[in-house]
C-alpha cells in the first residue's frame, strides 16, 4: 500500500461513487445556493424560513468532544498500511486477516483498508446498518500541538488558534439561527463546567445531572428573581437563564433507566440528553465531553487503559442510538477531538501528542457505512513535521455539513470565521 | 478603565476581520453575539478591595482590623507570614494521614479517603488560616503546576508536593518552585518524566513545562525544543529499588540519553547527566517570556485583567527581583494597581471559602462541605488536564445553581460539620447584611430577602451576584 505524496489516495469504500466532497467549484456554489434558497435572508439580517425548512425544524446536535487527544490511528486502524505496523510494533493491532496473536488482536474490518478496534466492537453493527460513518486524518491546522490551543481552536470554530474571536462555534450557530421554540434550553453543556464552545452563547446552560438540577429549597426562588432581576454582568445573565431553565425542567419527567446505559460518565449524560430530546423541551445541541485520552505512557493495545476508554465511548453511544430509536432521525451525533497521536510509539510504549485523528459521526442523516479519507498515508516522507498523521480534512467542513444539511437556517460562514468549504457530503 | 466585555468583543472582532480580510463576517460575529455580556460595575470601599484581593475575603472584624493597622503594616504582615497556624487549625490539619505519612504507607489507605483529606487541609488553611496570601498563592501556584489527584498514585504524593513544592515556595522564588515541581514525585508522575527514558522520549513533562509552567505557548519554543528537552529529562524518576529511600526522586544514568542537546539556541554538551535538566530549568525560570506568563496570570487573578503595561511592568519587577515573588505582589497591591482592577469573579473554591469566612461560620470542611464544592465542579486537585482549572468567568456560569443550594444549606446551618452562629455577626439585619457584603448599600438584599430572619437575609447576600465578584 504504497502511495506517491504528490497524489492522495482516497481510501476505498464500498461506495465511494457516493462520496460527494471531492466536487468541482461549480457544484459547490450550486450547493450552496439551494443553501441561500433555503435560509433567504430579509435586510435586518433575520432569518426567514421557508416553507420547507419550516417543516423539518431541525437536528439536535450531539457534539462530543475527547480531551486530550484521542489516538483515531487505534481506533480506525489502517491496517493495509505496511508503516503503521512498523511505526508501532507493540501497540499495532494486526489485519483482520491476520489471526497470528490470536482474535484479539485483529482489527475489525470496515472497508479493506480501515479496521475498527476490536474494543469498540458494540458501534460495528451500526456502521455495518448504515447508521455511522467515520472521517480519518481529520483535524484542525493546529501546529503547538497543545491540547490548550488545539481544543481553544476547535471550540471556537477556528482552524489554527488567534486572538479576536472570543465566542464559542455552537454559541454563534445558535445566534445565526432562529429560536425553534421560545426555550432557555436551546443549548446544553452536561458538564459542570461551561465548554469553550458554548462560549457567549444566551440560552445555553451547564448542568451535570438533571435529577440535581432543582432548588433545594424552592422557596428561595422569589428571592432569587429578584436578586436576579436586574444587572447585566455576566453571572446575573447567567443567573436568570438557570432560573428560566429551572421553570422549564420542573415540567418534564425525568426518568432514568440505568440498565439501559453503561456506567460510565458519558453514558450518564447521554441518557440524560436522551430524556431533554424526548421531551421537547427545545433543545438544538448538547455539549458532551470525556476526559482521559492523553494516553503518553502504556496505552495498551487490547487490555489497559486506551481499549478500556475506546470500550466505555463505544459502549455509551451504541446504547444512546438504542435508546433513542426512532428518535434518531431528528439526532446528528458527531465525535471529536482536539488532535490525534504521534505515528510511532515512544518508549513508554504511548503515543505523543500528533496532529490528525478520527471524527464519528452517528444519526439519522449520515452517510453511513463507511470511512471518509484523504489518506495521506504514514510512510516518512507522508508525515507531518516530526511525524503525525496529516490533517487533509478540515473538522470544520464536517461540522459545517451538519449545520447546512440539519440545521435549516444555519450559516456556517458567520460560525467559522475563515472557512471555506472544501469537503462535503458527511450528511444526506 | 472599565472596559465592559461589550466593548472588548466589538474592538476584538473588528481586529479579526480586519486579520482575515472579512469584515461582513466580524461585523456579523458582532451583530449576533448577546450584547449583555459584562463585568459588574460599581465602585468598591478600598479595605475591602484590598482584604478582599489580597485574602479570600474578609472575615467579621477583619475590616476593622485592617483598617486600624493600615494597609502598609497589612500587607508586611502577609506578605511575612510568621508563626505557626493557629493551635486550632493545627489539631485539625494533624488528623489528616495525606500530610502526614509517606506516599508508599498511604498506598494501604482508600484514595477516596486521602483525595477526601487533601481536600479537607486545602479548605481549612484557607478558610482558617491568618496567612491569607500565601493560601490565596498557594491556590495560585496548584492551577499553575496541576496535579491530577486520581491519576495513578498521585492523590498519595499530592500531600507532599503540596507542603514542600508548593506551600514552601509560595512566596519565595520562582526558579526554586519549579527546581522543587520538577523533582517532585507527584509531578514527575503526573507528566509522565518518571518514564521518560533514552530512545523516543516521553515529550509530555517538556511540553507542558514550557508550553504551561514557564515560557507559555506563544513564548518562543518550537516542537524541536520539545524533544530537546524531553531528552534532557530522560532518567530523572521515582525511587522504586528495595533499600532505597522508596518514592522519592531518583536520577538514573542508565536511562538518560547523554548525547549533545541544543535548547531554546543554547548548546547543552553531552555526558551532562542529571545536570542537563536542571540547567534547562535555569535556562526557563530565568527567560523574559517566562516572567511574562507568570506575570500575566497573576495579573488576572489577583487584579482582575492582563493589560499589556501593567503586565510588562510586573515582569520587569519579576526579572529585576530574580523570580522573587514577594516584590511581584507587593507591586500588585500597589494603590494605584488596585484602584485600575477589574472586578474578578470567585470560583467555586473562592466561593465556598469566602462564604465559611463572611459568615464566621466553623467547619470541618469534611465530606457534606466537600460535596456541594463538588457540585459545583471545583472538586480541589481534581481537575484532570495540566492547566489547572479555568479562570475565565464564562466557564463557571453553569454553578449558580449549586452555589445557591449551598448558602442556603449554609444559612440554615444544614451543612453536617458545619456550624454558624450568625446573631454572633450582628442581629439587626440591614447592619448584618452591610457586615457580610462588606459595604453600606444593602438596599437590594432588604427587597429581596423578604423575611427579616437573619438566615434568610444570609442566604439572600451571599446567594446575590454581588457575593460572586471580587
Amino acid at each position: 500500500m504504497s502511495q506517491g505524496c504528490e497524489s492522495y489516495r482516497v481510501a476505498e469504500s464500498k461506495r465511494s461513487e457516493d462520496f460527494g466532497w471531492q466536487i468541482s467549484r461549480r457544484g459547490l456554489l450550486a450547493t450552496l445556493s439551494l443553501g441561500a434558497l433555503l435560509g433567504a435572508r430579509s435586510a435586518l439580517g433575520q432569518v426567514v424560513l421557508s416553507e420547507d425548512a419550516k417543516d423539518h425544524q431541525g437536528d439536535v446536535i450531539v457534539n462530543v468532544f475527547l480531551r486530550g487527544g484521542m489516538d483515531g490511528l487505534s481506533a480506525v486502524v489502517p491496517y493495509a498500511e505496511d508503516a503503521y505496523h512498523r511505526a508501532r510494533p507493540n501497540l499495532r493491532l494486526r489485519s483482520p486477516k491476520d489471526a497470528s496473536q490470536g482474535a484479539a488482536y485483529q482489527a475489525l474490518d470496515l472497508d479493506g483498508f480501515f479496521g475498527l478496534n476490536p474494543a469498540m466492537a458494540a458501534l460495528l453493527p451500526l456502521f455495518k446498518e448504515g447508521k455511522m460513518s467515520f472521517v480519518h486524518a481529520a483535524g484542525s491546522g493546529d501546529q503547538t500541538r497543545s491540547h490548550f490551543e488545539a481544543m481553544n481552536a476547535m471550540e471556537r470554530g477556528m482552524y489554527q488558534m488567534r486572538g479576536g474571536v472570543q465566542t464559542g462555534w455552537i454559541a454563534r450557530h445558535l445566534a445565526s439561527t432562529p429560536r425553534r421554540t421560545e426555550t432557555p434550553l436551546r443549548a446544553v453543556a452536561l458538564s459542570a463546567t461551561m465548554p469553550d464552545s458554548l462560549r457567549g452563547a444566551s440560552h445555553a446552560t451547564a448542568m451535570e445531572s438533571l435529577t440535581d438540577f432543582r432548588l433545594a429549597d424552592p422557596e428561595m426562588r422569589d428571592m432569587l428573581v429578584s436578586l436576579y432581576g436586574s444587572g447585566q454582568d455576566v453571572m446575573t445573565q447567567a443567573g436568570r437563564e438557570t432560573l428560566d431553565v429551572l421553570q422549564k425542567l420542573s415540567k418534564i419527567d425525568v426518568k432514568l433507566d440505568p440498565k439501559k446505559y453503561p456506567a460510565n460518565s458519558l453514558g450518564q449524560a447521554l441518557q440524560q440528553v436522551a430524556v431533554l430530546i424526548r421531551s421537547n423541551v427545545g433543545l438544538e445541541v448538547a455539549s458532551l465531553e470525556m476526559g482521559g485520552w492523553d494516553t503518553h505512557v502504556a496505552q495498551g493495545t487490547v487490555n489497559g487503559w486506551l481499549p478500556s476508554y475506546l470500550k466505555d465511548l463505544a459502549a455509551a453511544l451504541a446504547a444512546f442510538e438504542a435508546d433513542m430509536g426512532p428518535d434518531m432521525k431528528r439526532v446528528t451525533v458527531i465525535v471529536q477531538t482536539e488532535f490525534g497521536r504521534r505515528v510511532e510509539e515512544n518508549t513508554g510504549l504511548g503515543t505523543d501528542h500528533g496532529r490528525a485523528s478520527t471524527m464519528f459521526l452517528m444519526g439519522g442523516s449520515v452517510k453511513g457505512g463507511r470511512v471518509f479519507a484523504e489518506w495521506p498515508g504514514l510512510e516518512k516522507n507522508q508525515l507531518d513535521e516530526v511525524g503525525d498523521l496529516r490533517v487533509t480534512t478540515d473538522y470544520r467542513d464536517v461540522l459545517a455539513d451538519a449545520l447546512t444539511k440539519r440545521a435549516p437556517g444555519s450559516n456556517p460562514t458567520a460560525v467559522f470565521p475563515d472557512w471555506t468549504a472544501k469537503k462535503q457530503g458527511f450528511f444526506a | 478603565m472599565k472596559l465592559t466585555r461589550r466593548k472588548m468583543l466589538g474592538l476584538t472582532a473588528v481586529a479579526a476581520g480586519t486579520l482575515a480580510g472579512c469584515a461582513p463576517v466580524a461585523r456579523r460575529l458582532a451583530a449576533d453575539l448577546p450584547s449583555d455580556v459584562s463585568l459588574p460595575t460599581g465602585d468598591v470601599e478600598p479595605t475591602l478591595r484590598l482584604v478582599n484581593r489580597v485574602s479570600f475575603g474578609p472575615t467579621p472584624g477583619e475590616l476593622a482590623r485592617v483598617k486600624a493597622m493600615g494597609r502598609d503594616a497589612y500587607l508586611e504582615e502577609q506578605l511575612n507570614p510568621e508563626g505557626d497556624e493557629p493551635i486550632s487549625l493545627l489539631l485539625q490539619l494533624q488528623r489528616l494521614d495525606a500530610y502526614r505519612m509517606d506516599a508508599a504507607e498511604m498506598e494501604e489507605l482508600p484514595e477516596e479517603l486521602i483525595l477526601s483529606q487533601l481536600q479537607q487541609g486545602t479548605l481549612l488553611r484557607a478558610a482558617y488560616s491568618p496567612h491569607q496570601l500565601r493560601e490565596r498563592m498557594v491556590e495560585f501556584w496548584s492551577d499553575h503546576f496541576n496535579i491530577y489527584g486520581r491519576k495513578g498514585s498521585a492523590a498519595f504524593r499530592k500531600g507532599t508536593d503540596d507542603t514542600e513544592v508548593i506551600r514552601k515556595n509560595a512566596l519565595g522564588n520562582f526558579h526554586d518552585l519549579l527546581a522543587a515541581s520538577a523533582h517532585s514525585p507527584a509531578m514527575l508522575a503526573y507528566l509522565d518524566n518518571q518514564v521518560n527514558v533514552k530512545g523516543v522520549a516521553n515529550e509530555n513533562y517538556a511540553r507542558e513545562l514550557m508550553e504551561l509552567h514557564t515560557l507559555g505557548v506563544h513564548g518562543g519554543y518550537t516542537q524541536h525544543d520539545v524533544q530537546q528537552v524531553a531528552r534532557c529529562f530522560t532518567g530523572w524518576g521515582i525511587e522504586n529499588r528495595f533499600l532505597h529511600a522508596k518514592g522519592k526522586f531518583v536520577f538514573d544514568p542508565e536511562k538518560h540519553d547523554d548525547g549533545p542537546k541544543e535548547v531554546l539556541g543554547h548548546s547543552i554538551g553531552a555526558g551532562g547527566g542529571e545536570a542537563d535538566g536542571d540547567l534547562v530549568l535555569k535556562i526557563l525560570a530565568n527567560h523574559p517570556n517566562t516572567a511574562k506568563f507568570v506575570c500575566a496570570k497573576l495579573c488576572r487573578r489577583f487584579l482582575g485583567h492582563t493589560d499589556d503595561a501593567t503586565v510588562a511592568k510586573m515582569a520587569d519587577v519579576f526579572l529585576a527581583n530574580r523570580g522573587e515573588i514577594k516584590p511581584v505582589l507587593k507591586f500588585i497591591f500597589s494603590e494605584e494597581n488596585l484602584s485600575k482592577s477589574q472586578p474578578s469573579q470567585k470560583r467555586p473554591f473562592d466561593f465556598v471559602v469566602s462564604a465559611l469566612r463572611a459568615t464566621g461560620a466553623q467547619s470541618d470542611c469534611g465530606k457534606p462541605l466537600q460535596e456541594h464544592l463538588e457540585k459545583m465542579g471545583q472538586a480541589v486537585y481534581q481537575w484532570p488536564m495540566p492547566d489547572g482549572y479555568p479562570v475565565k468567568p464564562e466557564a463557571w456560569t453553569g454553578t449558580l445553581l449549586a452555589r445557591w443550594n449551598f448558602v442556603a444549606a449554609l444559612s440554615k446551618g444544614e451543612i453536617k460539620g458545619t456550624v454558624v452562629d450568625l446573631p454572633k455577626i450582628e442581629k439587626r439585619s440591614q447592619e448584618f447584611a452591610q457586615a457580610i457584603l462588606g459595604k453600606a448599600d444593602v438596599r437590594h438584599i432588604e427587597t429581596a430577602s423578604q423575611k427579616p430572619d437573619l438566615a434568610s437575609v444570609a442566604t439572600a447576600c451571599l446567594a446575590s451576584p454581588d457575593f460572586q465578584w471580587r
